[in-house]
């Protein structure tokens, strides 16, 4: 009896055990999580609390420190970092940056609409094997496959030497090592996560609104921007948020695929901590994308985005 | 009963949950079993990728009865990260290049080596010894030594001998640079008449307009396989490292190597020591054995970079007097490497 609440919380639990289940509506679910739940929960809010939010904490408060220079840091709480940020030099990097991610999030979604309208009509069986086709390739991990894109875009690569010798170009095309080369890139790696919630989205569109806008002489491009388009909105913007948020982050893509000329925030931000030894101006970038990140989010929402999709895609 | 299943179900859940928490747990804070075993018998390396061939470590195991932990980074920064975050005793040897051996010594992260246990000491060329980052080689010495060079194409280019030849207009979209700020910096500074480690202001500006005007040539910054851009003939010309340029060179004998007559870049890096290593003395071994000139042709058979070590079958020694006078070793200069980062950012 040292403490009572110790012995309070396993005689709870077994009222609970004895009473009757009550009937399982979203209000007292939300309520009342079974020790179940909790307990399941548990590992993954642990992982997430020392895994996620501890050195998200950390890169926080480092970028209020001041570099040493020698890659280690003075515990002088300062502002610096974030006064360095609005720097000319590195404001036209953020600029360089979201236009990559703008143009590659454009691309994105020019690609999937039609694939996704196209995928509609197809059985269920077809749609479940198009889909996987899809998805295989991105099982490979994202460098090696960026690796692999070399051998198809380069000089003397596949295409410029099927496009010279079939004779439709007098000389190779400048397809990699510039920012075409950062566009393809990053639009192949992030296509699907626009495709899965546009596709879902599109599939989701009800066939008797389509019927009723053919019915009033509604033509193709007509039915896409006064049914489909309005009604997959949410879809489209999680999508984007996907693909713009890592498109300004992916530092290899540009150092592999534009050959190291372009700069972007993911570069910048490597660069801090691999070459200038300046963690805090690092992290303080770092922080940076992350209220983009949120800032979106936000946006997400206030559209009546659901965050759970945002999560499983 | 269905009640009974599910307040069963529920502790059965618990006892998993629970189990696997405690598992991982101790997986994660587990120490692997190396660090536990006999430490006399093995040495804790960290050294660039690419530079010892595997067969090298293997038959030192095998003579020495030393088992080697190799670990590997590919920038001198990385290799400081890595002193700085780990905890004493976690390295014994450590390859740091010039400047870095300047940076650790005087920030007390390597100790003075004890010549007296290297019995292969006298192998060891005059020539590299008592280098500005380490006068008396007191912290370091001398194993391998990377100079950037240029690599052309002999059959689409005239010989390039100095930085204004790369403005060639044959060179448009057709010219590769390694991705290291100091190097392509300091090669910029060089460029225009100044020392490679110049950080006055108007020196740098100066720096950028030369870079400017180079733009439209260059195709790449790469510094992981510069040579590939070579062999597959995406480019005719570029600034590289001595090793990379040679491999390029077997592949293709129509490539040649020059070297730009305003200066250019020496890498030496170093054997070094680190401080409250658990394993010095094999460390030592592993060093006189690294010094033998056998094993010190085999090393740059495979990469061949300038070996340290007498009777090693590099360049030629006048050329090698040469290259030592022309060349220039990057400086640690302090806070202002932030110029340089900056710089950097503007160039790209």
């Amino acid at each position: 009896m040292i403490n009572p609440s110790r012995t309070t919380i396993p005689r709870g639990v077994f009222e609970r055990f004895s009473q009757p289940v009550p009937a399982k509506t979203a209000t007292t679910r939300k309520e009342k999580p079974s020790l179940f739940k909790t307990v399941f929960t548990l590992p993954i809010i642990f992982y997430a609390l020392l895994l996620i939010a501890l050195p998200i904490l950390y890169v926080f408060f480092l970028s209020f420190l001041r570099s040493d220079n020698y890659g280690g840091y003075l515990y002088e709480f300062n502002l610096e970092n974030y006064g360095e940020i609005l720097d000319s030099t590195y404001l036209s990097i953020f600029l360089k940056s979201a236009v990559i991610g703008l143009a590659t999030t454009a691309i994105c979604l020019a690609i999937s609409y039609p694939f996704a309208i196209f995928l509609r009509g197809k059985s269920e069986r077809k749609r479940n094997f198009i889909m996987k086709l899809i998805m295989v390739p991105f099982l490979t991990n994202s460098l090696i496959r960026t690796y692999g894109l070399i051998t198809l875009l380069r000089k003397n690569g596949v295409i410029n030497s099927t496009l010279l010798n079939l004779g439709l170009i007098g000389a190779p095309l400048n397809l990699m090592y510039n920012n075409l080369g950062i566009l393809i890139g990053m639009v192949y790696t992030l296509l699907p996560f626009m495709l899965l919630p546009v596709c879902s989205a599109v599939s989701k569109v009800d066939q008797n609104l389509l019927d009723a806008a053919s019915d009033l002489g509604a033509g193709k491009v007509q039915k896409f921007f006064k049914v489909y388009l309005p009604l997959t909105l949410q879809g489209a913007f999680n999508g984007s948020l996907m693909v713009f948020t890592p498109a300004i982050g992916y530092f290899f893509i540009a150092d592999v695929l534009g050959g190291g000329k372009a700069m972007i925030i993911g570069n910048l931000v490597k660069n801090q901590f691999l070459t200038a030894r300046n963690w805090p101006l690092g992290a303080a970038l770092s922080i940076l994308l992350l209220v983009i990140t949120f800032l979106l989010v936000k946006l997400y929402k206030k559209i009546g985005g659901n965050l759970d999709e945002l999560g499983g895609g | 009963m269905k009640r009974l299943s599910s307040s069963v179900k529920t502790i059965l859940g618990s006892i998993l949950a629970v189990t696997l928490l405690v598992t991982l747990t101790i997986f994660v804070f587990k120490k692997p079993k190396e660090n536990v075993s006999d430490t006399s018998k093995t040495l804790n390396v960290l050294n660039w990728t690419s530079y010892i061939p595997l067969e090298v470590i293997k038959d030192f195991e095998k003579e020495s009865g030393i088992k080697i932990n190799y670990g590997t980074y590919s920038s001198n920064e990385e290799l400081l990260a890595k002193l700085v975050s780990s905890a004493e005793g976690t390295y014994d040897l450590v390859f740091p290049s010039d400047y870095m051996v300047d940076l650790m010594s005087s920030r007390d992260m390597i100790v003075p080596l004890d010549k007296s246990k290297l019995k292969n000491l006298e192998n060891v060329s005059p020539l590299f010894l008592g280098q500005s980052y380490d006068e008396e080689n007191k912290y370091s010495l001398p194993f391998l030594l990377a100079t950037t060079v240029f690599l052309y194409d002999s059959t689409k280019l005239p010989r390039l001998t100095s930085y204004k030849d790369l403005l060639n207009e044959k060179l448009k979209n057709n010219l590769i640079l390694l991705d290291d700020q100091r190097i392509i910096i300091g090669a910029m500074l060089q460029a225009t008449g100044r020392p490679m480690n110049d950080v006055r202001e108007d020196s740098l500006e100066d720096s950028l307009n030369f870079f400017e005007k180079l733009k439209p040539n260059i195709k790449a910054f790469d510094s992981d396989s510069p040579k590939t851009f070579f062999i597959t003939k995406e480019v005719d010309a570029g600034l590289v490292w001595n090793a990379e340029a040679l491999i390029a060179v077997e592949e293709n004998p129509d490539l040649k190597i020059s070297y730009p007559a305003e200066g250019f870049a020496l890498s030496m890096d170093n054997y070094c020591l680190v401080k409250g290593g658990k394993n010095h003395d094999a460390a030592y071994l592993f060093i006189d054995y690294l010094l033998r000139p056998d094993v010190a042709q085999k090393i740059v058979d495979e990469y061949p970079y300038i070996s340290a070590i007498k009777g090693v079958d590099t360049v030629p020694e006048n050329e090698l007097i040469e290259i030592l006078n022309n060349g220039s070793y990057v400086e640690n200069v302090g806070a202002d490497i932030k110029k340089f980062d900056k710089l950097w950012a503007k160039y790209k």
